[in-house]
């Protein structure tokens, strides 16, 4: 899947291309119409955001700017983004430009190269199209990273069964006492629906932006007690008294047989089960209020990128509402720009889901809350 | 020459068994943060009650499972021992099956078979039988998966045994007249003494240390040691918990290995 | 040889006992609850494996292929197929390089500590599995062994080791003493007469030996995802995150997929399983 021909842009020219691209930026390439670029992008992953890279998103981009090819290597779950670092960052320590022209990875490489200084700094003249995402998710990454996608955790239920789906996380707390046995989350080691929901409640009586940095002081914990009393008191209501199954699909299965009949559930997972009938007709998706959580995924473009404008040219076209709406209809995600900039139609359908949503805790006190769970939840009687 | 012989494998088991035994064992005896040696890392562990809690639900459905594998493998055994013909030879080949079959796979299919609304639950649930016993994701969940996986295991050792007892003493045994239930009593029982035995404990062993099916069928707790020291090592990030929680399993383990060791050095007496 | 032989009860036995179409009712009972009790669940995954979807109350899903094209389009499956085929004939072949020479050591010859040593190797299946692997990625952290193919290899063979060991001594046991010493009495040295004559004896033992050391290697999982991930992943690794990350059909696509080395091996094995190699193992 190498590429076979290597470019011999250096980064003087990039630079100059860039110039160019950000007087005339608005999708027409003057400059460089005749040449065939090949653009080299590293997506880490899974299977359908490949496919949503693959299938979709790179033919209409090679379609609508013609002087450009993609290639596209992938990695599974992040195999080998460690290598992809080390490439990059060679790269810049021997001032040579590097075949890697853009990157969608996990958070923490994105983190490490803001501080070895690998990447792009985005902005309104070098990505016309910045303007429409929503400004604390470029804040997030130092405009760094774009935020072309997100997902979030929301509560999927089976409208054949609940008639009045609960709007807030008290009235889903309500909802499920009232209702035992037909709610769970997924156990918060094996799944990221199941943290939400442990996290609503912990949220629920402290301050989300206290555990979304990087600081960490275990001595903070003891704010999570009334959240813990909160699940505590729930288990008698949820399903099988007090089961939480591993992984995500395990709670999506369950909503599929009938076993319960709602859950927190990852948006794009529950939307892709949805459209390929792995649950049933009646199942709908709705954000409660204060919201779950969620996740952007990034792309970044290493400063020392071989093709730098094509790389900035094929971000700018990503926040197109055109290629948003691709991210929407083929692996069910968030857009990375605000709701507002997409078509109508695509808004009316997901207006239950199309909130903010919550950060996530830093990864120290995310397992944490995973020890303390079994230890405060499902540990048995104190 | 013949030490020279079995140096090789030798060496892989001390670099991969038994030097990262007393590497863990050696780091858990050091005390968080300070030097020398203490039991501190232990008292921490034992002092938890989930852990404690964990503990205990290990060693109750490993003996739970241990006494339904043998109860169905003992008499499966002597079935086969003492009967051929069509039925006896379709039972040989049935009951190897487990043994190839990969765990994960049985643990995923045993799930798919008693799950609520799984296989089973559906046919009861077309003939009538609405409400079905929750069988998966708990104690009951764990006990039959590893009777399933270790069946093949015990009938084979057990069957190996009784091989070796002569058809010449059961025949004598009849000729005075002993029924069936006082021929096993007296003649089979002792005579397989060494390889229930080694049965037993090979079976504790296994199934005190397994992590794939409690990992896959089992709840959430209380959990069976193989999880637990797994998520602190991975989820938890906790390291030092992780092995401390290790070597308590083997000493558990080990206590039953002395009675296996024990066991089959008398029979290797035997043997030389 | 049958207790069942005489149709009067012998002295203390039941009286329905004497009644062999009864016997054999029983008998045939017993065989449909293990059968069923065995089989149900493998048969259950292969249904499965063949749904297109299925929801409950359904005896039967609706049948369709479509989770087979995703599973064998999906590039991490190759490559998890390939992790597995590289490492578990390698693990097995070292494995048998290494114990093949010392099971016929502990069978043959006499030297001091052998008992010892035998046992020690009996003793490793003494620890609990999971509690090594901890330990061994620790060393393995200090080693810089961890997430490599060398790592994954190592841990496969920890697996074989006890199966490569045992059953070549059982199997060398076995064999006649008179044979190797004829040879000898005509002049042949050790080495051809191990070649010639306790080799090719040898040889169905041994292939069962490393059919069981390669499935125990294959099939390894616990370990390796502990010690393999996230660059080396073994299917059954895979297994655990299809599990629990995919729909269930996919699953029950690769467990099939998983599966087929083992039923090669159960039809392969069969033979030498009733010929008692594996139990001449085990009765170690």
């Amino acid at each position: 899947m190498r590429m076979q021909m290597r470019s011999q842009w250096s980064i003087a020219a990039a630079l100059v291309a860039v110039a160019i691209c950000a007087a005339g930026f608005n999708g027409s390439n003057p400059a460089r119409a005749a040449e065939m670029v090949t653009l080299n992008l590293y997506i880490s992953g899974d299977t359908n955001i490949f496919d949503l890279w693959k299938k979709a998103l790179l033919p209409a981009f090679t379609k609508r700017y013609p002087q450009y090819k993609a290639n596209m290597v992938e990695l599974l779950h992040g195999n080998g983004s460690d290598g992809i670092y080390d490439k990059i960052l060679a790269a810049k320590r021997a001032a040579r430009t590097v075949d890697v022209d853009l990157w969608e990875t996990e958070p923490g490489f994105l983190d490490q190269g803001i501080t070895d200084g690998l990447w792009v700094k985005l902005s309104e003249k070098l990505v016309p199209n910045i303007a429409k995402v929503p400004v604390h998710t470029l804040e997030a990454a130092d405009y760094y990273g774009l935020p072309y996608r997100g997902s979030s955790v929301v509560i999927g239920y089976n409208s054949q069964f609940v008639k009045n789906p609960p709007s807030t996380f008290d009235d889903l707390v309500a909802w499920i006492k009232a209702n035992p046995g037909k709610f769970t989350y997924c156990d918060p080691n094996t799944c990221g629906s199941g943290q939400a929901f442990v996290t609503a409640a912990i949220y629920r009586y402290t301050s989300p932006d206290k555990f979304a940095s990087k600081a960490y002081d275990v001595k903070e914990e003891a704010a999570w007690g009334p959240g813990w009393k909160l699940l505590k008191d729930l288990q008698p209501a949820m399903y099988n008294n007090g089961f939480h199954p591993n992984g995500n699909v395990a709670v999506l299965q369950l909503l599929a047989q009938q076993n319960i009949w709602m859950a927190s559930v990852w948006s794009d997972m529950g939307l892709d089960w949805y459209s390929r009938g792995q649950l049933p007709k009646t199942m709908k998706f709705m954000q409660i209020t204060p919201p779950l959580m969620g996740d952007d995924s990034r792309v970044m473009v290493p400063a020392g990128s071989a093709h730098l404008e094509g790389a900035l040219t094929l971000i700018n076209w990503l926040l197109t509402p055109e290629a948003q709406t691709m991210i929407i209809d083929v692996v069910a995600g968030y857009p990375g720009i605000d709701w507002k900039y997409m078509p109508e139609s695509v808004r009316q359908k997901f207006k239950d889901v199309a909130k903010p949503f919550a950060p996530w805790p830093n990864p120290k006190y995310l397992a944490d809350i995973k020890r303390l769970w079994h230890e405060q939840v499902v540990g048995g009687a104190p | 020459m013949g030490l020279a012989l079995v140096l090789p494998p030798r060496l892989v088991l001390i670099f991969l068994i038994i030097l990262p035994a007393i590497t863990a064992v050696v780091e858990t005896l050091r005390p968080p943060g300070g030097s020398g040696f203490a039991l501190t890392n232990y008292a921490h562990i034992l002092g938890n009650r989930i852990l404690r809690s964990d503990i205990r639900f290990s060693i109750v459905v490993t003996v739970v499972s241990v006494a339904v594998t043998f109860s169905l493998s003992y008499p499966l055994a002597l079935y086969l021992r003492f009967n051929t013909g069509r039925l006896p030879a379709l039972l040989a080949v049935l009951f190897t099956i487990p043994l190839f079959v990969p765990v994960v796979i049985a643990s995923f299919a045993m799930i798919t078979f008693l799950v609520n609304h799984g296989m089973v639950s559906t046919i009861l649930y077309r003939l009538g039988i609405e409400r079905f016993p929750a069988l998966v994701y708990n104690a009951t969940g764990i006990v039959v998966t590893e009777v399933w996986t270790t069946i093949p295991f015990a009938v084979l050792i057990l069957g190996a045994g009784l091989q070796a007892i002569d058809d010449a003493l059961i025949d004598s045994a009849r000729d005075v007249g002993a029924g069936a239930l006082r021929t096993f009593v007296s003649i089979i029982l002792p005579l397989n003494a060494t390889p229930t035995l080694i049965t037993l404990t090979l079976l504790f062993i296994g199934i005190f240390g397994s992590f794939t099916i409690p990992y896959l069928v089992g709840g959430n707790a209380p959990q069976m040691l193989g999880v637990t020291m797994t998520n602190y090592l991975t989820q938890y990030l906790r390291r030092t918990e992780s092995v401390t929680i290790a070597v308590i399993a083997f000493i558990i383990a080990a206590a039953v290995g002395a009675i296996y060791v024990a066991s089959v050095g008398r029979r290797e007496r035997q043997n030389l | 040889m049958s207790l069942s032989a005489a149709p009067a009860a012998a002295g203390g036995a039941p009286w329905y006992w004497a009644i062999g179409g009864l016997r054999r009712a029983l008998g045939l009972g017993a065989f449909l609850a293990l059968a069923a009790f065995i089989l149900g669940p493998l048969l259950t995954l292969l249904v499965w494996a063949f749904a297109g979807a299925w929801l409950f109350p359904n005896l039967l899903p609706e049948f369709s292929l479509k989770w087979w094209y995703y599973v064998l389009g999906n590039a991490d499956v190759d490559k998890a197929i390939r992790m597995s085929f590289l490492s578990a004939p390698i693990a097995t072949l070292f494995s048998a390089v290494i114990c093949i020479p010392a099971a016929y050591a502990f069978a043959r010859l006499e030297f001091p500590g052998r008992r010892v040593l035998l046992l020690s190797f009996l003793c490793a299946n003494a620890f609990p599995k999971i509690g090594l692997y901890v330990s061994i990625a620790t060393l393995f952290y200090h080693l810089n062994l961890m997430d490599t193919f060398a790592g994954v290899v190592l841990i496969q063979v920890v697996n074989t080791i006890l199966f490569m060991i045992w059953i070549p001594t059982g199997t060398f046991r076995g064999i006649n003493r008179n044979l190797e010493e004829a040879a000898r009495d005509v002049g042949a040295g050790p080495l051809r007469t191990f070649f010639h004559i306790t080799l090719p004896i040898a040889v169905p033992g041994l292939i069962v030996a490393a059919l069981f050391a390669f499935l125990a290697a294959f099939d390894e999982a616990q370990g390796t995802l502990i010690v393999g991930t996230p660059n080396h992943i073994t299917m059954p690794v895979m297994m655990y995150t299809l599990v629990l990350s995919y729909a269930q059909p996919v699953g029950a696509v690769f467990s099939v997929l998983l599966s087929l080395p083992s039923l090669v091996f159960l039809l392969l094995a069969q033979r030498y399983l009733r010929a008692g190699y594996l139990a001449a193992g085990y009765s170690l």
